[in-house]
């Protein structure tokens, strides 16, 4: 038996990085340490695609790796307007390849913070972030602000470790120290845990926002009585919370990114944080979800200069959410063919979207079978990063990190998966050419 | 006058289950004028990620003659909803669309006059510095405001939407005027720090960091902005207004946007 240490959990965000992991004598993993429920079942493994295949009369027929990346190849370079999309549950050096496949067939590529926290970045393009990464908010956080997110749920190691209930550096008494806040359309079980629940009226967090900026910045007399179902006396309550704190952070999560005025909801966070600043040191940051949809933006922005949402079809990167998002292609039916990474946008994405998808050809790469293979015209097994694989990945906090391989694998790596349709595009193109 | 007419072909935008999207931002009077009718049949535009003969995609016809580009129309037929970027960086003569179009039509457009006998997708005259843009449906989202990652949209011009326009419009508007005969959806002129918005109907969270210009409400405000200031009832037109200033949000010293409604 081989006892791994320190090994790092590729699922959420928080990339947690104290995990051990037992490897029996057949390679096969039997133990898992100190990750949450989620993640332990990421990492122990659970059923897989078994084998490549096509489908063929509307059956998916095994087949060999060669034969599956051939047809993929053949579907992107006779596509007018191809999507490839996913890429958050796979390392950087994938998305790299993924960034090259794209610009050499004129692809939109996009990944799955466009529908998750895409807004977030829309606002910190146009208000910038004042940021810091979760250790300092470990050592130095006396208030811990949770605004439209439950880390009960979705983060379920993130207090524990980064925030409200870790001991740090100048917190040595955890929780003691720190004063916990939530704000949200309902009282979640993460809630129940706060010094302080603020309940905003659904699709209200942009007025919150302004008027907790026009009280910081010392214009009280012209906020009302009530804002979206929040009391004024608790606004100044909150306002002076942070103005007498040494060091806020504001978690904020998809009940902002996704509800009322969306990312310009972020932009007001922001810009929220931003008046605090005026009193005290604040920051902000987005709970990221996929534990490296970070990664995909960083690469993204250093290849093209944007980073995410981007259609290369006219020979140079547009960016324009909206237009160019994976949602938006497929709702407005423009898309012609797709390739589908590490993730599942039949079942996250609005039906009328998954409808167009189901329609056009698909290419999926994933270790599971999920609801899109369902559709999927060919279907390519990959090996699971982090643990069959290695590579780099961004925490939510765009700490970079390497997650590790630990046990070998029958299963091609996705990079090397993108590298050889890659090679099998420019054949055929070169064969076009002659 | 010389007129140049593009009908899209019946299914010409088809590619397999989808419809690909054609980008006719070459097709302006500015840019057209001066071109035989083989030159024009033969611009390419971008279809997807392939640039094709205009031909493949619209039967183009032309007639008369023009000794400017102030004297070229160009009309477009058929169904445009997959057309985008009409009349993009336009800078005279006039462009009448026939039916709805897509996003961003009249989009940094500085002169000339583009009529829409529908409605118009999102980012319609964004950017806009001159020349008139009417719509005689609604307007989508961003209408008048600026791409990602720029700070000021609408500099000039003017616009008029007959029905009702979408969220955000006039992001970052700093000059010309805009007038929407309906309703506006959340956040007109935000962060609007010039020019003036007309809204007939109603308006939800109008204003938000305005930093300077003017924005009318006639009908009912959905939302106000907490961090807006009363001042006074004004008369415009024997009509009642009461008179906020804002946004506080950014702080009182740039706080120099008016938002008048309707008592
Ligand atoms: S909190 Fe996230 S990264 Fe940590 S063990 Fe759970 S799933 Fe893995």
């Amino acid at each position: 038996m081989a006892v791994y240490t320190d090994v790092l959990c590729p699922f959420c965000g928080c990339i947690c990085d104290d995990i051990v992991v037992e490897v029996g004598e057949d390679g096969k993993i039997t133990k898992v340490k100190g990750a949450c429920a989620i993640g332990r079942s990421k990492i122990m493994g659970h059923d897989r695609m078994e084998s490549p295949a096509i489908r063929e009369d509307g059956e998916l027929r095994d087949c060999s790796y060669d034969e599956a990346i051939k047809r993929a190849a053949e579907i992107l370079a006779d596509a007018r307007r191809p999507l490839l999309y996913g890429w958050s549950s796979t390392v950087c050096e994938t998305d790299r390849a993924g960034v090259e496949l794209a610009v050499e067939i004129g692809a939109i590529i996009d990944n799955t913070a466009s529908v998750c926290h895409g807004p977030s970045i829309l606002a910190i393009q146009d208000v910038g972030l004042p940021s810091c990464t979760l250790g300092q908010i470990r050592n130095r956080a006396d208030i811990v602000i949770y605004w439209g997110s439950n880390p009960v749920f979705a983060h379920p190691n993130h207090m524990k470790r980064y925030s409200y209930l870790s001991k740090g550096r100048f917190t040595p008494g955890g929780k003691k120290d720190r004063k916990m806040v939530v704000v949200d359309v309902r009282e979640t079980k993460s809630a129940k845990l706060a010094d302080l629940f603020v309940k905003v009226r659904p699709g209200g967090d942009f007025l919150v926002f302004s008027a907790l900026r026009a009280i910081l910045r010392g214009h009280e007399d012209v906020v009302p009585d009530e804002v979206a179902g929040v009391e004024k006396k608790d606004l100044l309550s909150l306002a002076e919370m942070i103005k007498n704190a040494n060091f806020i952070i504001t978690f904020f999560g998809m009940g902002v990114t996704h509800s009322g005025a969306r990312h310009n909801n972020i932009a007001n966070a922001i810009e929220f944080t931003r008046a605090a600043h005026l009193h005290t040191k604040a920051t902000i940051m987005p709970m990221r979800g996929h534990y490296n949809v970070n990664g995909f933006n960083q690469v993204c922005t250093w290849l093209l200069g944007y980073p995410f949402s981007i259609d290369l079809s006219q020979g140079y990167p547009w960016y324009n959410p909206g237009e160019t998002g994976a949602v938006d292609v497929l709702v407005h039916g423009e898309c012609d063919a797709a390739l589908i990474i590490s993730s599942d946008p039949a079942s996250h994405f609005p039906a009328d979207a998954v409808r167009h998808l189901a329609r056009i050809p698909v290419i999926q790469i994933d270790p599971y079978p999920n609801p899109t293979t369902e559709f999927a015209d060919v279907v390519i097994p990959s090996a699971i990063c982090g643990v069959e694989a290695e590579g780099s990945v961004y925490r939510m906090d765009s700490v970079p990190l390497r997650v590790r391989k630990i046990v070998d694998s029958k299963f091609m790596a996705d990079e090397e998966i993108i590298r050889r349709i890659l090679e099998e595009v420019r054949a055929i193109k070169e064969k076009e050419g002659e | 006058m010389r007129q140049i007419v593009f009908k899209l072909r019946d299914g010409a935008l088809r590619s397999g289950a989808a419809e690909v999207p054609v980008d006719v931002s070459p097709l302006t009077p500015d840019k057209l004028f001066g071109e035989g009718e083989d030159e024009i049949k033969s611009t390419k535009v971008w279809w997807g990620n392939r640039q094709e003969n205009v031909e493949r995609i619209f039967e183009v016809s032309v007639s008369g003659d023009a000794s400017g580009a102030e004297e070229v129309k160009v009309v477009f037929e058929g169904e445009l909803r997959k057309v985008k970027r009409i009349g993009y960086e336009m800078s005279a003569g006039e462009i009448v669309a026939e039916g709805s179009v897509g996003m961003h039509c009249g989009a940094r457009m500085r002169g000339g006059r583009i009529t829409v006998n529908g409605s118009a997708d999102c980012w319609a005259g964004c950017e806009m510095h001159g020349g008139t843009l009417i719509i005689e449906g609604d307007a989508g989202d961003n209408l008048c405001a600026c791409y990602r990652g720029e700070t000021t949209g609408m500099t000039g011009g003017t616009v008029v939407v007959k029905g009702n326009a979408g969220e955000c419009i006039a992001q970052y508007m700093a000059g010309g005027e805009i007038t929407v005969r309906g309703n506006a959806d959340m956040l007109a002129g935000l962060d609007m720090k010039g020019g003036k918005i007309v809204i007939e109907g109603d308006a939800v969270m109008p204003g938000a960091n305005m930093s300077g210009g003017e924005i009318i409400v006639k009908g009912k405000v959905i939302d106000m902005m907490p961090s807006f200031k009363y001042e006074e009832t004004v008369t415009i037109d024997g009509e009642e207004y009461k008179k906020y200033r804002g946004d506080f949000a950014i702080g009182e010293k740039k706080a120099k946007g008016t938002l008048l409604i309707r008592s």
